[in-house]
């Protein structure tokens, strides 16, 4: 995959297959989905014509959708823009340095790997949209890379709908529930752990060191509410219950104050606050909890975006430690600074040869990459494993045969320590959960809660 | 019609009458206005408490299936798309036991709300501080064994819509009002017209009754009232002159 700087033609997707007009979208019962002016970037690998990513004539006869000679086209719907952007874009760089080099080795079969992207701004409207653009007028192979639990718990319902097309979404940036259980735990995949994992996580080891009253802050949507029902069932585990709730909207900014939430918390005196939202808001809560003289440990969930988090709450200050001592971050996929571990080495070295940046059409607002994350490093698990099972596939990839290669896919060495390992009852190929504080300006693994926090 | 008779106008005779319109129609116009806003106010307050109704019904029939697969995230995801129709301010569900399973409040839920009786599903007006003023709903989920879902609507949305549909109704009985009030000024001039100009005739004929030209006007022509008058008048002053009767009178009386 070669996406640097090229960018394809927004509806060149009609080469790809037939055509969708708007009347057989509305024939699909989805006549409100027409094409919203703000998802107006698409991004195709290859370089358009010249390099033969975008154009059918040029790279071949059209196979099934979204597969043609020359290439493999997966859907994304990601927040590239708004105060989330930052996770959309790491998990994206992650992803697309792994293919980069997938595509530089001749790609998967002989075909390239291209990404159609849409951004949604983390918002579930938009993200339905996309995905009903990149089912039905892109005719994608398959839906990769999504961006959170509010997008995700309203695409599901829409990939049941379409249950016959064997579309399948993989991978998404969520530990919520609903794509892991029934109805709809049969249209995805999961690599990472659940945030029922990451919350028991947390609530387990809170408790052992004594911390018994735990309080949430949360973003008020069902990403949100998944990690809040994580951490109250975690709780009753333990015959406890939630010492107290304050919750914030989705969208809140860096500058926006979380002095309310936090005196509702103080309220209730709890041990400690575990967040579960985006870093903007998680960061705010973390500053404004310290200069209100709330000093206890404040957990995050892997979702928060933990770079960009210490980025705002660091950045700038000559205290850099005052907001961050009492932080403790949960993470699905091991530490990026640990390069005893295989695949760290290989996605630090593939990050620094490739250096994938968001398509400019999609970043509407600054961001600066870093240089490592663990949201890049999930991106780029995740695209590992994806090449994996698109190779299983074989010379004639096709949707139908998706499941049966996702479900071949047993005690896969994906290069961290833990086993990869589908099947019918097991939709999540990762388990572990890791935890990590803030030391020196970077995150390092937290080895002893009680040393730390009791 | 001579010069002298358009100096004279009809002012007395007509006022009580224009008043007796202004006020028939100033109680036409109050007494329809308050019908006009009982009404409506009775009616779409109604109306919105139905709808309100029907949308906590909604939420509540379509949460039992998720609440039995205890999948809040998705609870949680429908009572957002919940918040997109206009007016709805808060939507909460408890469970039996009253635990509040998925709501949309920030920062906290209020403390009236958390004191209340979460299954209660009759209407209820709170008045929530730093919120507004409301009217919450309730719908049994499962018959009440799986919880309650609460629907608050923002009474200030209500009331402005309220407002907006009676001041559409007030402002065109206002518009027929002031229709209505020219439309009878024009009329009692035009009644009053004929009366001035017999007016200024019968002055005429008081100070000169034996003008020549007095027995040539236009006003003895006329087939009404005020014509007949008018030719009375002038009998009237040409006897009272020792002169024969005047042209028509005999004839046309």
């Amino acid at each position: 995959m070669s996406m640097e700087g090229s960018i394809g033609q927004d509806g060149g997707s009609e080469n790809w297959g037939p055509q969708v007009t708007r009347k057989s979208l509305m024939r699909g019962g989805l006549a409100a989905l027409l094409v919203a002016p703000w998802t107006a970037s698409t991004l195709g690998a290859g370089g358009g014509r010249e390099s033969g990513g975008q154009d059918a004539e040029a790279s071949g006869r059209t196979r099934g959708a979204g597969v043609t000679d020359d290439e493999i086209v997966l859907g994304v719907s990601a927040a590239f823009s708004g105060p989330s952007r930052g996770l959309g874009a790491e998990l994206y760089r992650g992803a697309t340095a792994y293919f980069n080099h997938v595509n530089a080795n001749g790609g998967i079969e002989g075909r390239r790997i291209t990404l159609k992207l849409y951004d949604d701004g983390y918002q579930p409207d938009p993200c339905v949209q996309n995905t009903m653009r990149l089912m039905l007028e892109d005719k994608v192979f398959l839906l990769f890379g999504y961006v959170g639990t509010p997008t995700v718990t309203r695409v599901l319902p829409i990939l049941k709908k379409f249950q016959n097309e064997d579309i399948f979404l993989f991978f998404p940036f969520t530990g919520a529930q609903p794509q892991r259980e029934p109805p709809y735990g049969d249209f995805a995949f999961n690599l990472r752990a659940s945030y029922n994992q990451e919350t028991a996580g947390l609530v387990d080891n809170l408790i052992r060191i004594g911390k018994r009253r735990i309080a949430v802050f949360y973003q008020i949507d069902a990403y949100g509410r998944s990690g809040w029902a994580g951490v109250r069932a975690a709780l009753q585990k333990h015959g406890e219950k939630l010492a107290g709730e304050a919750t914030y909207s989705r969208g809140e900014k860096f500058t926006g104050s979380m002095r309310k939430q936090v005196e509702i918390l103080q309220g209730v005196s709890p041990d400690a606050v575990i967040c579960i939202g985006a870093y903007a808001a998680c960061a705010g809560f973390a500053r404004d909890a310290v200069d209100l003289g709330l000093d206890v440990p404040i957990a995050n969930l892997s979702f928060v975006g933990s770079e960009n988090l210490l980025k705002l709450l660091t950045e700038g200050r000559e205290d850099a430690g005052k907001y961050t001592r009492q932080l403790i971050n949960s993470q699905v996929v091991p530490s990026y600074e640990d390069t005893s571990i295989p695949a760290v080495r290989e996605y630090r070295e593939l990050m620094a040869r490739h250096d994938p940046q968001v398509p400019e059409e999609l970043t509407r607002e600054e961001y600066t990459p870093f240089a490592h994350s663990f949201g890049s490093l999930e991106g780029f698990l995740n695209a590992r494993l994806l090449a994996e099972i698109l190779r299983r596939l074989g010379p004639n990839p096709d949707r139908a045969g998706l499941e049966e290669a996702v479900f071949s896919v047993r005690d896969f060495d994906l290069g961290i320590s833990e086993k990869v390992s589908f099947g019918p009852d097991r939709r999540q190929g990762l388990q572990s959960v890791y935890h990590t504080v803030v030391e020196e300006g970077r995150f390092v693994p937290l080895d002893d809660w009680g040393a730390r926090f009791a | 019609m001579s010069s002298a008779s358009s100096g004279v106008r009809i002012r007395r005779l007509f006022q009580k009458t224009r008043f007796g319109i202004f006020a028939v129609f100033g109680l036409i116009v109050l007494s329809t206005s308050i019908l006009c806003i009982y009404t409506v106010d009775t009616e779409l307050t109604a109306e919105y408490e139905i709808n309100i109704q029907n949308i906590a019904k909604t939420i509540a029939d379509s949460s039992v299936g998720i609440l039995l697969n205890r999948d809040l995230a998705t609870l949680q995801s429908l009572v957002d798309q919940f918040l997109d129709v206009q007016g709805i301010e808060y939507i909460y569900i408890t469970s039996e036991s009253g635990e509040f399973l998925a709501h949309t409040f920030v920062p906290g839920i209020p403390e009236e709300i958390l004191a209340s009786d979460h299954g209660s599903t009759e209407p209820v007006e709170r008045s929530l501080p730093g919120m507004g003023d409301f009217i919450e709903v309730g719908s049994p989920i499962l018959a009440g064994v799986a919880g309650t879902a609460h629907v608050g609507m923002d009474l200030d949305v209500v009331a402005l819509k309220i407002q907006r549909a009676i001041g559409q109704q007030v402002y065109l009985i206002s518009v027929i009002l002031v229709l209505g009030v020219l439309a009878s000024i024009w009329f009692v001039n035009l009644a009053a017209k004929p009366l001035a100009e017999l007016l200024a005739y019968a002055v005429e004929l008081a100070r000169d009754g034996e003008r020549e030209d007095l027995a040539d006007r236009e006003i003895l022509s006329r087939d009404d009232e005020a014509g007949h008058l008018a030719r009375l008048f002038l009998h009237v002053a040409r006897q009272g002159a020792g002169r024969g009767p005047a042209p028509g009178v005999g004839g046309r009386e």
